[in-house]
């Protein structure tokens, strides 16, 4: 096969990932809102499927362009999300047994891609010298595995633990809604009515997504999990620095913000070790810890220049 | 109230205050507060533009908004990291790693010196299981023993109690200390490094030699607080420079090929330094940063030679969307012995096609090696006005005329008028690399490297403790277990009811029987 030939063979298993991708999430979504294990049986399958073609895509780039497939922007949203999608699968699904969260791990994947496709896509071509080095290629893989479980942790499992933890507080502190007669009057209606919807549904929903202190548990394990690789890729980053400009740190944006994640995520772990931040309060500095993590990954690469854009030296 | 007593009240009172400060810098609090302004900081630093860095911006800044631009300067917005304030809060932060970590390091070491103590209860644990088995307290409280050992438990010192206590995950803490502690090798490192190190840039044209001595550095150089002017005086020699591309006009890649030589002038070795290939030699370190062409030129009056070399030419950057390649190179000649002063503007196409396609399309084609190059020249006449400062390619005109312009291709000699002639013989390239030396660089990796190891252990283990204790029941035993886990109670749980069942097992086993 030549390089067109494994160009658009690329081009063609993204897509196929990418809409495979959408219809498990619409899947997942709907085993979330109805609870059917059947419609989320057939969603994990495809998700599956959307996998192994998306990991034929970014092996076929890598032929196409003769070197590593992540060496530009389009590159690293695809291997991003493919590992956010791997990780989701393997990770939650597999080790932690939690089916109802495909759904926005699966958005996340289907985001970025969207936005590689549309905006970052560029053709295979070989790497400029800079990029060119044996360190880089291990930084920017350390760097997309660390940013993919950061996804997941900080992004997608935090923002539903938040979720969850806020409606399991609100039930708690409105009064039972099927025991009849309450006497708290300050209870709002809707809760004293029995809402709008059968008991036996708000309760299958809830059941559905797992209680806030299982989304906190596993927030903190992947982020935990991913703290090292960050560091390590922020390491490998620094050595290849040392290796293309002779210093191993410049305050460049891009390391900048690296730093910023890191230190972000370091105020996480010691705010699930401090007393009044647990829960509620480091949840938010994990989300902060996200946001910086998405300025890193494209507000820096798109907008703030620094010494060096990757391009030529 | 006498003067003694109240002198001794406020002595209490300070050492009350020195004791808060001091219990505040070690609380989690205070360094989780630190983290997180170190990181605003950090943002700061990203958003508005730095000295060093983005240079250009900050003058532009000056220029639109000098108020504005004027208050930054002030509190340190243009050198984040060099500010007083960032310095003060990450000293602040060290500060405050030692305060939390001399304690914890104090403990961690009694804790290793003894052994795992007793406890009383153990059945208000929170892990709790007991197994009624057939052998005697003695002879399954040693099994137990030898099982807690096998699974890396730290077992108490057998004193005829049939107990046992054990523990586990001393990595957590160890790892957790080793981490913390690593960033003071880290600064160290750093401090050092910096301290006595230096880094700047070196131009040299094909051909020449360069000798890594303060005076020969091109621009800033950057020497730290500590350098006692020891530069090695190693020299480098450049033989030829090549820059390849493909035809899309990527760079695919950049060689100096170069012998260094030690300050005799004996050559050490041949390199090729290239993009992520730096050489070194005496531990300067050579880096490749950037090239250009260097036109020799020389100038005559009246056939005698005022002005010879190579000249180093310098390109704007591109407009967006066009290559460096369809760019000419800019430099400058001055002659300010003549009378009127001369000054000469060059603009070097190393491949005359390049500039034949602008004329004719108005689109310059992109230069990819060297094919008949050529000049245009433009020469001025009046005064230089030498004494103001200027950069090495920049000619001041405001007292100058326009005299002459024209074209010179490589090899021909031009005409200027009034006995000046200026001759185009050959086309050199020069390199830029960037040299540096940096003797903390090995600390600082070592510190790393510390880091990431500590950080495993103190992330994944978790510190758990057991207590056996056999009781006799009849002609055998009750085996009591009791055990907690500080983190990871949950995995803890199946762990628990593993060890038990194995401690049951292992102690009514026949073979191996002592
Ligand atoms: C240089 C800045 C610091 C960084 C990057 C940092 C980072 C971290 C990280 C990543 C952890 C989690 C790993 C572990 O459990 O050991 C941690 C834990 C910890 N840090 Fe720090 N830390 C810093 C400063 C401090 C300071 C100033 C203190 C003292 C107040 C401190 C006290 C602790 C403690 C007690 C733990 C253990 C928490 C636990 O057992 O869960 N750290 N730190």
């Amino acid at each position: 096969m030549n390089t067109l030939q494994l160009s658009r063979l690329s081009t063609d298993a993204f897509n196929a990932a990418l809409f495979a991708y959408i219809a498990a999430m619409l899947g997942y979504f709907h085993f979330l809102a109805f609870g059917r294990k059947a419609v989320w049986r057939v969603a994990s399958l495809v998700a599956y499927a959307g996998l192994a073609a998306h990991i034929g895509s970014v092996v076929a780039r890598g032929f196409a362009a003769g070197r590593v497939p992540w060496g530009n922007m389009y590159e690293y949203s695809s291997l991003l999300s493919l590992l956010v999608v791997g990780g989701y699968l393997l990770i939650v699904e597999a080790g932690f047994k939690v089916k109802s969260l495909g759904g926005f791990a699966l958005a996340f994947s289907v985001l970025t891609m969207a936005i590689a496709v549309t905006f970052l896509y560029v053709g295979p071509a070989p790497l400029v010298p800079a990029l060119n080095s044996y360190w880089i290629k291990i930084h920017v893989v350390a760097a997309i595995a660390g940013s993919s479980l950061f996804a997941l942790g900080g992004g997608v499992l935090t923002i539903l633990y938040l979720v969850q933890d806020r409606r399991e507080r609100s039930e708690a502190a409105a009064p039972p809604p099927i025991m009849g007669g309450s006497t708290d009057v300050d209870a709002p209606p809707h809760f004293e009515a029995g809402a709008d919807e059968p008991v036996g549904a708000t309760t299958s929903r809830r059941g559905l997504l797992p209680p806030a202190a299982v989304l906190d548990r596993m927030a903190y394990r992947t982020i935990a999990f991913a703290f090292p690789i960050w560091t390590f890729a922020v390491i490998a980053g620094a050595i290849w620095a040392e290796n293309a400009w002779g210093r191993y740190w410049g305050w460049d944006p891009k390391e900048t913000w690296s730093f910023i994640t890191w230190v972000i995520y370091a105020g996480y772990l010691h705010a699930r070790a401090t007393s009044g931040w647990k829960g509620r309060r480091a949840a938010v500095i994990a989300l902060v810890g996200f946001v910086s993590l998405l300025v890193t990954y494209y507000a820096v690469n798109l907008w703030i220049v620094g010494l060096h854009s990757y391009k030529g030296f | 109230m006498s003067s003694s007593s109240s002198s001794s009240a406020s002595s209490k009172t300070l050492r009350g205050s020195v004791a808060l400060v001091w219990r505040t810098l070690r609380s989690m609090r205070t360094a989780l507060v630190l983290l997180l302004l170190i990181a605003l900081a950090a943002v700061a630093g990203s958003l508005v533009p730095q000295a060093g860095v983005s240079d250009a911006r900050i003058a532009a800044m000056f220029r639109d908004h000098p108020f504005r631009a004027e208050l930054y300067k002030r509190i340190g917005l243009f050198d984040v990291y060099g500010s007083w304030w960032f310095t003060f809060l990450y000293t602040l932060l060290l500060v405050s790693l030692a305060a939390c970590l001399l304690p914890r390091t104090r403990a961690m070491i009694r804790n290793l010196r003894a052994r795992p103590a007793p406890a009383r209860e153990l059945d208000g644990m929170r892990h709790y299981a007991e197994r009624t088995i057939s052998v005697e307290p003695d002879r399954a409280i040693r099994r137990s023993r030898r099982v807690l050992r096998r699974r890396l438990f730290r077992v108490s010192k057998s004193n005829g109690d049939p107990s046992i206590a054990a523990d586990k995950g001393l990595a957590r803490e160890i790892g957790s200390l080793m981490f913390h502690w690593s960033f003071f090798l880290l600064l160290i490192g750093i401090v050092y490094g910096k301290g006595t190190g230096f880094t700047g840039q070196a131009v040299i044209v094909e051909g020449g030699t360069w000798t890594e001595a303060h005076a020969n550095y091109d621009g800033v150089i950057r020497e730290g607080s500590f350098f006692n002017e020891d530069h090695s005086g190693v020299q480098i020699h450049v033989d030829s420079f090549t820059a390849t591309y493909r035809p899309t006009g990527q760079p695919s890649d950049f060689v100096t090929h170069a012998e260094l030589l030690d300050p005799q002038g004996n050559i050490v070795k041949t390199v090729d330094i290239r993009v992520n290939h730096p050489a070194e030699i005496d531990g300067v370190k050579f880096f490749q940063f950037g090239y250009g062409w260097a036109p020799v030129i020389e100038v005559r009056q009246d056939g005698k030679l005022i002005a010879s070399g190579p000249v180093v030419c310098q390109q704007k950057p591109p407009p967006a969307g066009a290559s460096p390649l369809q760019l000419p190179w800019d430099c400058v000649v001055k002659l300010p012995s003549l009378e009127p002063q001369v000054g000469i503007r060059f603009s070097l196409w190393p491949d005359s096609r390049g500039l034949l396609g602008l004329l004719q399309t108005g689109q310059a084609m992109p230069m990819f090696d060297v094919y008949q190059p050529v000049m245009t020249y433009t020469a001025y006449r009046g005064d230089l006005l030498a004494d103001l400062p200027q950069g090495l390619n920049q000619l001041n005109t405001a007292a100058m005329k326009k005299w002459t312009s024209g074209t010179v291709g490589a090899g021909q000699t031009v005409d200027l008028g009034g006995g000046l002639t200026v001759s185009f013989p050959d086309l050199k390239q020069y390199t830029v690399l960037e040299v540096a030396r940096d003797r903390g660089l090995w600390i600082v990796l070592l510190a790393a490297i510390l880091v990431l190891v500590g950080l495993l252990p103190a992330l994944y283990s978790s510190r758990r403790k057991i207590w056996v204790r056999a009781e006799p029941n009849g002609a055998g035993t009750v085996l009591k277990v009791g055990g907690f886990a500080l983190q990871r109670t949950s995995q803890f749980e199946e762990e628990f009811a593993k060890l038990v069942d194995e401690l049951a097992r292992a102690s009514e086993e026949k073979v191996g029987a002592s």
